[in-house]
């Protein structure tokens, strides 16, 4: 079984203070908005204020300076994205390049790919989406059948991907695709920076249940990128995607996107609440306070070069749950109506049609229990 | 985790070990009484955080003995909530133990031609205990972290949700664990109910899941939803 010492979060630098200065910033920046839109906030696009947040200096901020960056610890990084989580800014249009595509393409990119995307992710002008999912590769992912062949003016891509949220209002994707003809599984495979705006990239809208326009199907019909598009090594895309993964699954987004609704409950039960209302209370606070723990400690485990695939899996997990049920379980005990304008009726309302998504985004809960299990010695 | 951390737990593991047919005994020989006292009073000088570490391997191998209580006792303070922060310690080890177990059963244990742990429902009845013993390991560190640094009379927040969490781990990972071993884990010969018995008791002692959902949905209520983000990061980082 593999060790799963906790290891302590101990940030550098004076945290009160940036957790002072930021929730100053916010209490002017932020958008007044819906209360709606504070929940599952890391979905809602607003790219005057990534624009904003990032001229603070809250985007990029493990990025070095000299590319646009604020060179600051992962751990700092950390305490941001939860204020602002807490907050419920709306987060979306920077979220996946600032969690993932600049840290991805500092580790594997080539310098000129650094100096073409870096700048832009940290100015939180530049939004990047996922291309992982195909029609035939869900939970699969190494069914990807989408291929890149080489030609003499650059890569040729073709095939299609799915469920690729933010691609319509994103500038650029990283996509796994095929490089290695008659390959299969998860050889052969690579990463590619794909602007979205290149001839032969189609994008159509897929709305959700919610009535959201997230989702959308991207098709490529031989469409051309110049052989710089290549990330890292050709044939190590897997490699490379499944350190991308420990990055999105570990975060505290995987347990703070619907606070709005827990904050709305606490407000609404005033200081002296039925029994039942202060039981579901202490539960919920309960777990949230157990996986933040949980969370920075696996947060200090990736800063310190580490690979926590397992215990990131667990929070995913946890944190999955732990917002999946919390909507059915305050409906157990609140009086709101379906249809009430109240504060908590609507967060309600919003998060159970939302949470089905819950174990579904950045990995289906079979998918991480899989890894769970191996961890534990198991397969 | 410090030398002197890993040489007081080898004492404890051998203590134990011993105490397991001997009784308390041997316990109270050790001096562990003394763990907790400040050296300048002659004790140890331990902290939070090797009582944690203790008391862990304590509930895997003397369940059944008042290690809590002899060790608390040194301190002179009989505090109900500090006999519930022992307790999460206690229960974090038991959980370790039993997923232990399990885990070693289904990698030995052949039916259909395979081990049972090649089986997904195996896989992922393992994994949702696995998560409940990582989630209340880690709220046992987290809320001996706080003893640690705001003393005990200031760590009621910590402890409430931490035994909260532990009792409500009991019962998914004494089913799941009892579950994947079969009928040789009801059995008294086998050593899986060494764990899981206690762990059913620890649940109801020095405050059930309603008694502290309550405290700690009353404090969390008087916060309001804002002031609890503000009193969660104020405490830890």
């Amino acid at each position: 079984m593999q060790d799963f010492a906790l290891y302590p979060f101990d940030p550098p630098g004076d945290i009160l203070a940036l957790r002072t200065d930021l929730r100053a910033w916010l209490a002017i920046n932020q958008p007044e908005g819906d209360i709606v839109e504070r929940a599952n906030c890391w979905a809602s696009f607003d790219t005057g204020f990534s624009r904003a947040l990032g001229a603070a200096g809250y985007i990029g901020m493990t990025l070095p300076a000299r590319y646009g960056g604020g060179d600051r610890h992962p751990l700092e990084r950390y305490v941001v994205i939860e204020e602002l989580l807490a907050a419920g800014a709306p987060v979306g249009a920077h979220w996946i390049a600032d969690r993932q595509t600049g840290p991805l393409i500092l580790r594997y990119g080539s310098e000129e790919q650094r100096q073409r995307y870096l700048p832009g992710i940290a100015r939180g002008e530049l939004y990047a989406c996922i291309g992982l999912s195909e029609p035939g590769a869900g939970s699969d992912l190494a069914a990807v059948r989408t291929t890149a062949r080489e030609t003499a003016e650059g890569w040729r891509i073709s095939g299609q991907k799915i469920w690729t949220t933010g691609a319509h209002l994103s500038h650029v994707m990283l996509a796994l695709v095929r490089t290695e003809e008659g390959s299969e599984r998860n050889a052969g495979l690579s990463q590619f920076l794909v602007d979205l705006d290149t001839p032969g990239i189609t994008i159509r809208p897929i709305i959700d249940m919610a009535g959201n326009h997230d989702f959308n199907e991207v098709f490529f019909d031989d469409a051309l990128v110049p052989h710089g598009a290549l990330v890292g090594e050709r044939g190590q895309g897997w490699k490379q995607v499944t350190a991308e993964l420990g990055l999105e699954r570990s975060g505290p987004e995987r347990y703070l996107s619907s606070h709005a609704l827990f904050a709305a409950l606490i407000d609404a039960a005033g200081a002296d609440p039925d029994p039942a209302v202060a039981a579901l209370i202490g539960e919920l606070a309960a777990e949230m306070w157990t996986l933040r723990q949980l969370s920075m400690s696996t947060a200090a485990k990736l800063a310190a070069g580490e690979d926590p695939m397992v215990e990131a899996s667990v929070v995913k997990e946890l944190g999955n749950s732990f917002e999946q049920d919390m909507p059915r379980r305050i409906q157990a005990v609140v009086t709101s109506g379906w249809e009430d304008p109240d504060d908590l009726a609507r967060l309600l309302r919003a998060l159970l049609i939302a949470s089905p998504s819950f174990s579904l985004r950045g990995g289906t809960r079979e998918v991480i229990r899989g890894i769970i299990a191996r961890g534990l010695g198991l397969r | 985790m410090s030398t002197a951390r890993d040489m007081l737990c080898d004492t404890a593991s051998a203590v134990f070990a011993e105490a397991a047919t001997a009784g308390i005994a041997p316990v109270e020989a050790a001096g562990f009484a003394l763990l907790l006292v400040p050296e300048a009073d002659g004790g140890f000088g331990g902290d939070w955080g090797d009582l944690n570490a203790v008391l862990k391997i304590a509930g895997v191998m003397a369940p059944d003995l008042p290690v809590a209580e002899h060790i608390l006792s040194g301190l002179g303070e009989m505090s109900p909530a500090l006999h519930a922060a022992a307790t999460v310690s206690l229960m974090a080890g038991a959980m370790e133990q039993a997923l232990a177990l399990s885990v070693e059963h289904v990698n030995t244990r052949q039916q259909f031609g395979r081990p049972l742990g090649k089986f997904q429902a195996v896989q992922q009845s393992l994994a949702v205990m696995a998560c409940e013993v990582r989630a209340v390991d880690a709220a046992a560190g987290a809320m001996a972290a706080r003893l640690d640094a705001a003393g005990f009379t200031d760590a009621d927040f910590e402890i409430a949700a931490a035994k909260l969490r532990a009792n409500r781990a009991v019962g998914v990972v004494t089913a799941i664990a009892h579950q994947v071993h079969g009928a040789i884990g009801f059995t008294q010969e086998y050593d899986l109910n060494r764990v899981t018995i206690p762990l059913m008791r620890w649940r109801g002692a020095h405050g059930n899941d309603a008694h502290w959902a309550g405290i700690l949905g009353r404090q969390v209520a008087s916060l309001g939803g804002r002031g609890l983000w503000e009193t969660l990061t104020a405490r830890a980082v």
